[in-house]
């Protein structure tokens, strides 16, 4: 049943969005040929491996008999002669076995790995090889919208305001080991150079296609390297246009500035881990513009204003809303968002 | 959803979209159903909430009629038709050559599938193993031909073997085997019980063998309260109400819909003929960029491609906002862009004669008014004749759909086509005109006078017709032109509505410049009237 005092206000008329979900499962994805090193149920702490993510996988062919072999199994043993690597002996090799025809495992190996850690603590909710591992994270969930880059922890810091833009020139090696709130938004070169400083994150309201486009291919040159950099994620909160980080998010992460946190990819996701740190309830009647010109706006609802005429032959349910220090605006519903 | 007369009162009509929930209240009054309420709000929106604002509002508007209708008496002992649309499903698509892919992935993207393809030809095992275990996939759709040729044979093994391998680790996942892979069957029914299904299909060959293929992958791809799956069904019992020939142009967030329906007559019963695609959606497809580049040929509003690439992906984070203003003109862009890939997907819809009716529904169309969409559907569905236009502007194709009995849907669509359809006008598109230069003399005969208009080819004449105002339009050409048959003069039945009479002689197809200033520029220009006096 829907409660009368917040039915005649309309309330329940603007979207709710949730400021913080638990539980969260934060999936990390495998190779076929990556080794997963944890089993389902096994309690895991942040930074601790649970993979070895293979850098060269190639497939290789196994002649011979393979005891309990099931595909997406671990095999390890000795490879003949030839080979796509065109050995010219036999070599010693461990890897994913794949298919089998004719008797012949396929299996997918590789020389070079590197590590593939936890970003969160929790506890294994289930592996599949090949594909993911999923773990059950203890802490709690800020989500965005979007999140690029790999999953990395780092201690929050507040570089500028929510309706602020961090500059390049801002970042310094103090924001080593520290994942960055960036306010409205950021563009590319902020984000390489936060990397470059060993910046492990960045949270920001919005970021164009285009920085997106540009800090995606820097990090997939950083991936390719021989050497690369500690992971770096990139939290979006809202989207790709400008507007400010929400009051009741900032509110949650002026709570956690000083404190570790992990920025997780799938789901885009600002999990933490503090039980008992405080978050302010967002206050029931305070709205945001979530599109439309007025977007990033934030007031309080002052009920329903019925369907209204919004420029030429465009008719929508309104709503009034009370910015700080004006009278009452009708704004389109659809454009409207709070948090709970 | 059983048999809705039980409550002989009223019901709520509802469809849960992706992105937005539409709701009504019809009721049966003095012996026919009537559509008495509807609104649309955000999916985010507890649909309850929605129901009790439209009672509400029912309420308020005519107490005594709400009333009658039993508002009082509970709204949760109401009747509800429920359908709903999910986002598109994924499937891959693989074959031993890439020449068999094909056809599989044809059937699959023309049954509202968002397909993936791959074929042992392009992608190594390993590759193709790292392909297959992606768990956005809800389907794999194994296909050879039947008999397969000769650069598919050498891989079937391989491919049958790789396919077992992932079904055990991935049980979950539905796999089809079409046309000579069902002979491989084995390999996989070897994996024992698991949740997902092994289905058997035909090899698209044939149209008959197409059209089962389509069939099964349309069951595979949602549940029985599927909104498009419902939209076929109301459409048939609408053409047969109306004893005309329908088509339904659906535009959601998770794809479209073009349905063509032929009413039933002689004792036989009537046909739909129907294609959903999910790239089809308003904000188009996987590939970002072919998304942009489809909603730049289509935009009245001068953004360069980023700042478009960031409004489309704005549009796909919240679908149902920024509806006012230039977000309005995007949307409709977004729409038309959405509506050329539905049309480019089927042509032999397209071949079909024109309807009588051309019905368009869907969220994508909610916010605009009507005359934009007639021009809209004028714009891309570029079809020489002469075309009653409407708009489903309750949303209540989809939960009329869920009425099972063939009867009982047909005489309630009977009672409520008049107000469940808002007449957007009539479209009069001749063909083969030569632009720019004078085409002829139209005389439009109506009950509310006669108005007589020269006709330059190339562009857009409106004439002021009214909702259910009907005229005879007679047209007068200098030269012959095609008008559903080859002629210089015709007669036709024109019905009016919000949009009035547009007789389009534009180009049949529309060639427009590739200049996108200039292109812009003229669509502008002829969008602008239409919006009530907005500018494009």
């Amino acid at each position: 049943m829907i409660d009368s005092a917040v039915w005649a206000a309309g309330l329940d008329l603007v979207a709710l969005r949730p400021l913080l979900e638990t539980p969260i499962d934060v999936r990390l994805v495998v190779a076929p040929g990556d080794r997963i090193l944890v089993a389902a149920g096994e309690t895991v702490v942040a930074g601790a491996q649970v993979a070895e993510r293979v850098r060269d996988t190639r497939l290789e062919e196994i002649t011979g008999p393979v005891a309990d072999a099931q595909p997406g199994g671990r095999w390890s043993g000795e490879l003949g002669p030839g080979g796509l690597g065109l050995r010219r002996r036999a070599a010693t090799a461990s890897g994913e076995l794949l298919f089998a025809t004719d008797g012949r495992w396929r299996v997918a190996t590789g020389t070079h790995v590197e590590p593939v850690d936890s970003p969160v603590e929790g506890t294994v909710r289930f592996v599949r090889a090949g594909v993911d591992l999923v773990i059950r994270a203890t802490g709690r969930g800020l989500p965005g919208v979007s999140a690029l880059g790999a999953p990395a922890r780092g201690v929050l810091a507040i570089e500028t305001g929510p309706d602020g833009e961090l500059r390049s020139g801002a970042v310094d090696v103090a924001a080593s080991g520290r994942i960055l709130v960036g306010g409205s938004r950021v563009d590319a070169e902020t984000l390489t150079r936060a990397r470059a400083m060993g910046a492990r994150g960045m949270i920001v309201a919005g970021l164009s296609g285009k920085e997106r486009r540009d800090f995606l291919a820097s990090e997939a040159r950083q991936r390719a390297a021989l050497h690369r950099p500690p992971p770096f994620a990139v939290l979006v909160l809202d989207g790709a246009l400008r507007r400010p980080i929400a009051s009741a998010i900032m509110a949650v992460l002026a709570a956690l500035a000083g404190r570790e946190v992990a920025v997780v990819t799938d789901p885009p996701a600002l999990v933490f881990d503090e039980p008992a740190l405080s978050i302010p309830t967002p206050d029931p009647g305070w709205v945001r513009v979530r599109s439309g010109p007025l977007a990033g706006g934030e007031g309080r609802w002052a009920g329903l204003a019925g369907p209204r005429r919004f420029g030429p032959g465009t008719h929508l349910e309104a709503g009034f809303v009370e910015f700080p220090g004006e009278e009452p605006v009708a704004l389109p519903l659809n454009d409207l968002e709070r948090y709970a | 959803m059983g048999p809705v007369t039980n409550d002989p009162r009223a019901f709520f009509a509802i469809d849960e979209g992706a992105a937005s929930t539409a709701a009504a209240i019809v009721a049966r009054l003095s012996g026919r159903w009537r559509l008495l309420a509807s609104a649309s709000f955000p999916a985010a929106i507890e649909t309850g909430t929605i129901l009790a604002l439209i009672t509400e509002r029912l309420r308020l508007a005519d107490p005594d009629l709400a009333a009658t209708v039993g508002t009082d008496d509970g709204l949760e002992r109401w009747t509800r038709l429920l359908v709903r649309g999910r986002p598109a499903g994924r499937i891959a698509v693989v074959a031993g050559a890439e020449r068999a892919v094909g056809p599989f992935a044809a059937a699959a993207t023309l049954s509202g599938w968002r397909v993936s393809t791959a074929s042992a030809e392009r992608l190594d095992p390993l590759a193709m193993t790292a392909f297959l275990l992606d768990p956005g996939f809800d389907a794999v759709l194994v296909g050879a031909g039947e008999p397969p040729g000769a650069d598919e044979r050498p891989a079937l093994d391989d491919l049958a073997a790789l396919v077992a391998a992932i079904v055990r680790r991935r049980p979950d996942v539905t796999v089809v085997l079409g046309g000579a892979m069902a002979d491989r069957a084995a390999t996989i029914e070897d994996v024992g019980d698991r949740p997902g299904a092994l289905l058997l299909a035909p090899s698209p060959g044939g149209p008959a063998e197409e059209a089962a293929l389509r069939a099964l992958l349309d069951e595979l791809r949602a549940p029985i309260d599927d909104a498009r799956r419902a939209i076929i069904r109301t459409l048939r019992s609408l053409a047969d109400a109306l004893d005309r020939r329908i088509e339904v142009l659906e535009l959601g967030v998770t794809g479209g819909l073009r349905a063509h329906a032929l009413p039933g007559s002689g004792g036989e019963p009537g046909t739909v003929r129907a294609a959903i695609v999910a790239s089809a959606g308003l904000t188009g497809e996987d590939r970002e960029d072919v998304a942009v580049d489809d909603l730049m040929a289509w935009t009245t509003i001068a953004l360069d491609r980023h700042r478009l690439r960031d409004r489309l992906r704005e549009l796909r984070t919240a679908p149902w906002g920024d509806c006012s203003g230039d977000g309005a003109h995007l949307r409709m862009a977004a729409a038309r862009a959405a509506l050329s890939r539905l049309v480019d997907l089927t042509p032999d819809l397209g071949a079909l004669p024109a309807p009588d009716l051309l019905v368009a529904a869907g969220g994508a169309w909610a916010v605009a008014p009507g005359p934009a969409i007639a021009l809209a559907l004028a714009d891309v569905v570029r079809r020489s004749g002469a075309t009653h236009l409407a708009y489903d502007h309750a949303r209540l194709l989809g939960p009329l759909g869920a009425i099972d009995d063939d009867a009982e849907r047909r005489t309630m669509v009977g009672d409520l086509a008049g107000e469940l359809l808002a007449p957007l006008g009539s479209v009069v598109m001749p063909q083969g005109l030569h632009p720019g230069r004078p085409a002829g003399r139209l005389v439009v005969r109506a009950t509310s006078g006669t108005t007589e208009v020269e006709l330059v080819a190339g562009g857009l004449e409106l004439v002021d017709l009214p909702p259910g105002e009907t005229a005879s339009a007679e047209l007068h050409f200098r030269d012959t032109v095609r008008l559903g048959a080859r002629g210089r003069n015709f007669s036709v039945d024109v019905a009016g509505g919000l949009g009035g009479l547009l007789v389009d002689l534009r180009d049949v197809p529309m060639r427009l410049p590739e200049r996108h200033d200039r292109r812009r520029e003229i669509l502008a220009a002829w969008q602008g009237a239409l919006w009530g006096g907005g500018e494009g």
